[in-house]
């Protein structure tokens, strides 16, 4: 066991918890987990090798009195791109993955999910900033964990039903 | 005594910050990347310090504050992970000799300069010198692995203990980083202006008491209801942001309850059993019933029964207490991975707030063989309200 056992083939993993968000200009895999009603983003430029995932709770900041701006869909993509630009990517070559936004619970006192209008505010935002989108696992009543690889770009998606992964 | 809910929140903010730090730290150092899990404050009692470190072993470096912020920091590692870290520190190789040559300088520097990192921003934040007692390498089973100082006050009234939990990215390492400040300068330090958002400290302790009944009561409905034994094995209230709570929970497969609540304090109550549990459960309550030996219908149908039964137990001792009435919603069953399943929770919680005050419970079933995890999660400022509505006790 000595300090240099970090295999060269596998590169490492970076976790992303709820309302928080990662840049990496190298291979470093990108992952988050109790991807719910929230959403995780991944947006990267191959171009310039620069990789950002972010795990939003909410649609709007306008909603909620906190000002932390990864936790919401309407200000975490634009820190995103802020953040992946600082670290020398390019806005035009952008394109992004969106997981998430499930219904799991449902209330009496919901008008619609947090999930669908998650999902939504994605949509409004993508469209925004012009962002293509490279790939969409959304919806159902199933939580999901997600990694993504910037080596071969892409989004390994895994579920608790049978525990299957898949790739988008 | 009255503690500012936000204050605590900016304390929770500058530890995890704190802890962040102390990582870079380690990846300077030894060339390991940490993530920071997870960091909480909550106020315990001496039997919750012997829960929560009993049956462990530990390596640690213990350092004194003094001045603006008073109080104990140790940086504890679980005895056999302080050898994997000392490992990578020297890049020997472990022949199953190490404890032998558990250099305690290392471990000690390494704790000093880790812990250094951790309280540099709090002095920013309280504008004044935090100066730091040279660092002391401690060995210990369970609770004296804490200062006596922070032990004899848990006796007391209560200790503060923020916690930030540090996992390896790549490597199969794990340790803690506690902070006990010391109790009356930090009630002081944590004491606002706004009405609103305040709790009398005493109260804390109060609602805590109050889980640990709630608990209890649970656990003996699922007794009632299935025969077999059961015992409350942990019950905290912990002070946690909200993306922490999953992270709490835990990514294995759980089935189980969600309710919403509602009155005051408003909120919402989360039941949760592991997946051989819920099937223990669920052939026990049907004894002669068509046995699943997968998650199905008899299995959904017997847990919600079960989650109505322990949820109403568990919230009529607080509905009691704080003399308030507090009704819950039809069960939502899941089935799923317990970070997705937090995931709607705190979404509607974060609706409103940034920090969550949790109580989690766990009872054991029939000895080992089954477990039961209950996550109260009241909406904060209703809570204080509540709590700050009671009569004055002495």
């Amino acid at each position: 066991m000595t300090r240099d056992r970090r295999r060269a083939d596998s590169p490492p993993t970076k976790q992303v918890g709820i309302a928080e968000y990662a840049v990496v200009t190298d291979n470093t895999r990108l992952s988050t987990s109790g991807v719910g009603s929230c959403l995780g983003i991944v947006l990267r430029d191959g171009f310039n090798d620069v990789s950002g995932l972010i795990h939003v709770m909410l649609p709007t900041a306008a909603e909620s009195r906190d000002g932390n701006p990864a936790k919401f869909v309407d200000t975490g993509l634009p820190l995103l791109i802020e953040k992946m630009v600082e670290a020398g990517a390019s806005k035009r070559r952008l394109e992004g993955w969106v997981v998430g936004g499930s219904e799991m619970l449902s209330f009496s006192s919901d008008g619609d999910s947090i999930g669908s209008r998650n999902i939504a505010a994605a949509k409004q935002a993508f469209e925004h900033y012009g962002i293509d989108v490279a790939g969409t696992d959304v919806g159902g009543g199933h939580g999901r964990s997600i990694r993504f690889d910037p080596a071969d770009e892409s989004v390994v998606i895994q579920t608790a039903d049978d525990n299957t992964t898949q790739t988008i | 005594m009255k503690v500012d809910i936000r204050e605590l929140g900016q304390f929770n903010h500058l530890a995890s910050q704190g802890a962040e730090r102390a990582a870079e730290s380690l990846s300077q150092l030894a060339g390991v990347q940490m993530d920071v899990d997870v960091t909480d404050v909550s106020l315990v009692t001496e039997n919750v310090l012997a829960e929560t470190f009993t049956d462990r072993s530990f390596v640690g470096v213990e350092l004194g504050l003094e001045g603006g912020l008073e109080g104990e920091t140790v940086l504890a590692f679980e005895r056999e992970r302080a050898m994997k870290l000392q490992d990578l520190l020297m890049g020997v190789t472990d022949n199953g000799d190490s404890e032998e040559r558990l250099a305690k300088s290392s471990v000690t520097e390494l704790g000093n300069i880790m812990i250094g990192g951790f309280i540099d921003g709090w002095a920013n934040h309280l504008d004044t010198a935090i100066n730091m007692t040279p660092p002391r390498y401690t060995e210990a089973n369970g609770p004296r692995i804490l200062p006596d100082q922070a032990i004899e006050a848990a006796k007391k009234h209560g200790v503060f203990l923020f916690e930030s939990k540090l996992t390896g990215m790549d490597v199969d390492l794990d340790f803690s980083l506690y902070m006990l400040p010391e109790y009356r300068q930090f009630v002081q330090l944590l004491s606002g202006n706004d009405q609103g958002n305040q709790i009398p400290v005493n109260r804390l302790s109060t609602f805590e008491e109050l889980a640990k009944e709630g608990a209890g009561n649970a656990a003996d409905q699922i007794g009632m209801m299935t025969g077999l034994d059961t015992t409350v094995d942990v019950s905290r209230l912990r002070f946690v942001p909200l993306g922490g709570v999953p992270k709490q929970v835990g990514n294995d497969q759980f089935v189980g309850v969600v309710f919403e609540l509602t009155g005051l304090p408003s909120g919402y109550l989360v039941v949760l059993f592991g997946e051989d549990s819920a099937t223990t459960i669920a052939n026990a309550m049907m004894p002669g019933g068509g046995a699943e030996e997968e998650i199905g219908e008899m299995t959904e149908g017997a847990i919600k029964e079960l989650g109505n039964i322990m949820t109403s137990g568990f919230i009529d001792g607080w509905a009691n207490v704080l003399q308030t009435s507090i009704e819950h919603s039809p069960p939502n069953f899941v089935h799923d991975m317990g970070e997705s399943i937090m995931s709607p929770v705190v979404g509607k919680l974060g609706q409103q707030q940034d920090y969550a005050f949790v109580i989690d419970s766990t009872i054991e079933i029939d000895g080992n063989t089954g477990q039961c995890d209950i996550y109260a999660l009241p909406n904060e400022r209703e809570l204080a309200r509540a709590l700050s509505a009671l009569p004055a006790r002495d």
